[in-house]
């Protein structure tokens, strides 16, 4: 016989209050569980839809020289820089204390060429890192993988005549940058204008023979003008080996401190100027902080009528059994057990209501989650969510029950005892 | 020296919420003795309850004193006064006030629940306790599934668990036939030929004419000597040959 053996047999007593308590628990705590995890998830998409518009830090030479634009970021004149980066520079961004927090650096030289007897814009690139960074981007045709690959934007490549309208109705798979790379040539493209497949796979700029790997299909963007070659290849093409005009670096994740990680490029590169696109990062902190501001308040108001529940429920109960605590007073229970007596039912029932509300919280995301999110993710089981909803739980249950609790245990006993 | 000492205890209560006070008890002074089993009778309203809760030390008086084994009671603070009664007395109230919960077992455990002794010594315990009542073969039974004579026994168990130097009654046989009533005073009879301290309130004559001394109270005072504790009692049994 210990306090918890009355504690458990005045559960299994009271089953009935002792359900109707579980549940109100549980429905608080589902609700918490599921409007935090539904803007866990939303915000996640938020942030990768975020993520898809590309580089929010931009590192370019410090310089007074022509500019030239490049997908709305000024850059510093092609030409006639008068500081310049050079690979090692890039390399050198992974040197900050927040490297960890870089999703992408992606380093370009870009240069105009003549080809073919038109002018466009050539940039040299490391492909692996720009496909990261331009997650919009498709193309018909395959990943650049060689020294010699090209990719061509939807205009540029009309322009020098590499692609044609496809006359066949099949349908034409459309490669994402970051989808492994299949054979796809002669594949046509739903473009805005009908089909269009790669018709020409050989170029020649500047004496030297490239293969176009992929046309891009249009973006609306700059680059739908603009010829991709391999970084080091351009580079030697432009008479600029090691040199860059630009870094991009894409910083978007969570709770990311971008302005921090700008300060500390800036540190660990002196003469590049790096400049954040505070928009995207602005517009992205305010809405996940607003998600995440209702999920919290909802929670709370939830949890607080949880709380006011067990309160009565256990006001009520005290009540009921002011006889039964009389008589434990009056064989010598201190004031500290008939309390450890009342918060222990009221605790088992909050880890059940806690554990139950978890789970009832995540099926109920799950079902929901295809009403809020667009991309379908996915949830995580999250083994922290389950201890944080029976800690909450606990915190609800102990709220609610202590002053209850407390004025069971001043139940003057000599009182209680004659208690009809 | 008498095991229990009360010394001109008073007790009065703001009843009316006039300013008045409403004096129960007014100026009781008893002495009870080791091993001696004492009855206090009187008409309803006449303080008896109120003098036992005061004994039981959970109803501190507006004056006076209750000693206990040299202990002042009421200088305690509340939390040492709940150590005190469960370590000093043992209860029986006229309802039982057992848990309909627990079964005889549990329900006769209940004052160890909060002792640090093992479960294993927590049931023998219980056991003889039981085994000391006639119980020990309905361990396993719901308070409901007892008779009220049996209920009755079982709140002995309950009260004598702890071994308790001072066993306090409050009518214990007031809601039982006459049968039942008899069954469970040889009960407190059986106890206190074992030694136990016995202080019973009573409203029955012949359930007082078991003790070795009868004391009297009416409207809050105690009417016959209060001090006249024999030191070597012997039983009022009508079997012992002594009527009071």
């Amino acid at each position: 016989m210990r306090i918890s053996t009355i504690a458990l047999a005045n559960l299994r007593r009271r089953r009935g209050k002792a359900a109707f308590l579980v549940a109100g628990i549980s429905i608080g705590i589902a609700t918490a569980v599921a409007l935090l995890t539904l803007s866990e998830t939303i915000r996640d998409e938020i942030g990768l839809q975020l993520d898809q518009f590309g580089a929010n830090i931009v590192v370019v030479p410090k310089s007074n020289s022509l500019a030239l634009d490049y997908g709305g970021v000024t850059v510093s004149g092609v030409s006639f820089d008068v500081g310049q980066l050079r690979d090692e520079d890039a390399r050198r961004v992974f040197d900050i204390p927040y490297r960890n927090r870089l999703a992408v650096v992606a380093p370009k030289i870009l240069g105009a060429v003549e080809i073919e007897g038109r002018q466009l814009l050539l940039a040299g690139v490391d492909f692996a890192e720009e496909l990261k960074l331009k997650r919009w981007w498709r193309l018909v045709g395959e990943r650049p993988k060689g020294e010699t690959d090209l990719l061509v934007g939807y205009e540029a490549a009309r322009a020098l005549s590499l692609v044609e309208q496809a006359t066949d109705d099949r349908s034409a798979p459309v490669v994402p940058t970051l989808a492994p790379a299949v054979g796809m040539k002669g594949h046509a493209h739903q473009s805005s204008d009908g089909h269009f497949r790669v018709a020409r796979e050989r170029l020649t700029i500047g004496g030297k023979e490239f293969r176009v790997a992929g046309v891009l299909t249009p973006t609306g963007g700059r680059e739908d003008e603009m010829v991709f070659g391999r970084l080091d290849g351009v580079q030697a093409l432009l008479g600029r080996p090691g040199q860059l005009s630009l870094v991009e670096v894409s910083a978007l994740c969570q709770d990311c401190p971008v302005e921090d990680i700008v300060a500390q490029i800036n540190q660990q590169l002196p003469n590049a100027k790096v400049s954040a696109v505070q928009q995207a990062v602005r517009a992205r902190t305010e809405t996940v902080e607003r998600l995440t501001r209702f999920a919290l308040a909802v929670s709370g108001v939830v949890l607080l009528i949880g709380a006011l529940m067990i309160f009565t429920t256990t006001s009520g109960a005290v009540v009921e059994r002011t006889k039964e605590i009389g008589v434990l007073r009056a064989i010598g229970f201190r004031r500290a057990h008939i309390i450890k007596g009342l918060m222990l039912e009221v605790l088992l029932l909050s880890t059940a209501g806690g554990l139950l509300g978890w789970a009832a919280g995540l099926l109920a995301s799950r079902a929901l989650l295809p009403y809020f999110s667009q991309t379908g993710a996915g949830l995580e089981v999250d083994p922290w969510l389950a201890l944080l909803s029976v800690a909450t739980a606990l915190g609800v249950g102990a709220a609610g029950s202590i002053y209850p609790a407390l004025r069971a245990s001043r139940l003057d006993p000599s009182e209680a005892v004659r208690y009809v | 020296m008498s095991f229990v000492v009360l010394k001109d205890v008073s007790k009065a209560y703001g009843a009316d919420g006039s300013g008045a006070l409403t004096r129960v008890l007014k100026g009781v002074s008893l002495e009870v003795s080791e091993g001696e089993f004492v009855a206090l009778m009187g008409p309803s309203g006449s303080g008896k309850s109120t003098l036992l809760t005061v004994l039981g030390a959970m109803n501190r008086p507006t004056t006076g004193q209750l000693i206990v084994d040299g202990i002042d009671v009421y200088a305690l603070s509340e939390e040492r006064r709940a150590d005190f009664r469960r370590e000093y007395l043992g209860f029986v109230f006229q309802q039982h006030h057992l848990m309909p919960f627990l079964n005889a077992l549990e329900n006769a455990s209940l004052p160890l629940a909060i002792l640090p002794s093992s479960a294993r010594e927590k049931r023998e315990r219980a056991l003889s306790a039981l085994a000391k009542v006639g119980l020990a073969d309905k361990a396993a039974r719901l308070p409901s599934q007892l008779s009220g004579g049996e209920q009755g026994r079982l709140a002995i168990a309950r009260a004598i668990v702890n071994a308790p130097p001072l066993l306090l009654a409050d009518e214990p046989t007031g809601t039982l036939d006459t049968r039942t009533g008899d069954e469970i005073m040889r009960v407190f009879r059986d106890l206190n030929a074992a030694g136990q301290t016995v202080f019973m309130v009573t409203h029955n004559p012949s359930n007082a004419a078991l003790s070795h001394r009868v004391l009297h109270i009416v409207d809050g005072r105690i009417t016959n000597d209060p001090t006249a504790s024999d030191p070597t009692p012997e039983l009022c049994l009508p079997t012992a040959g002594r009527a009071q």
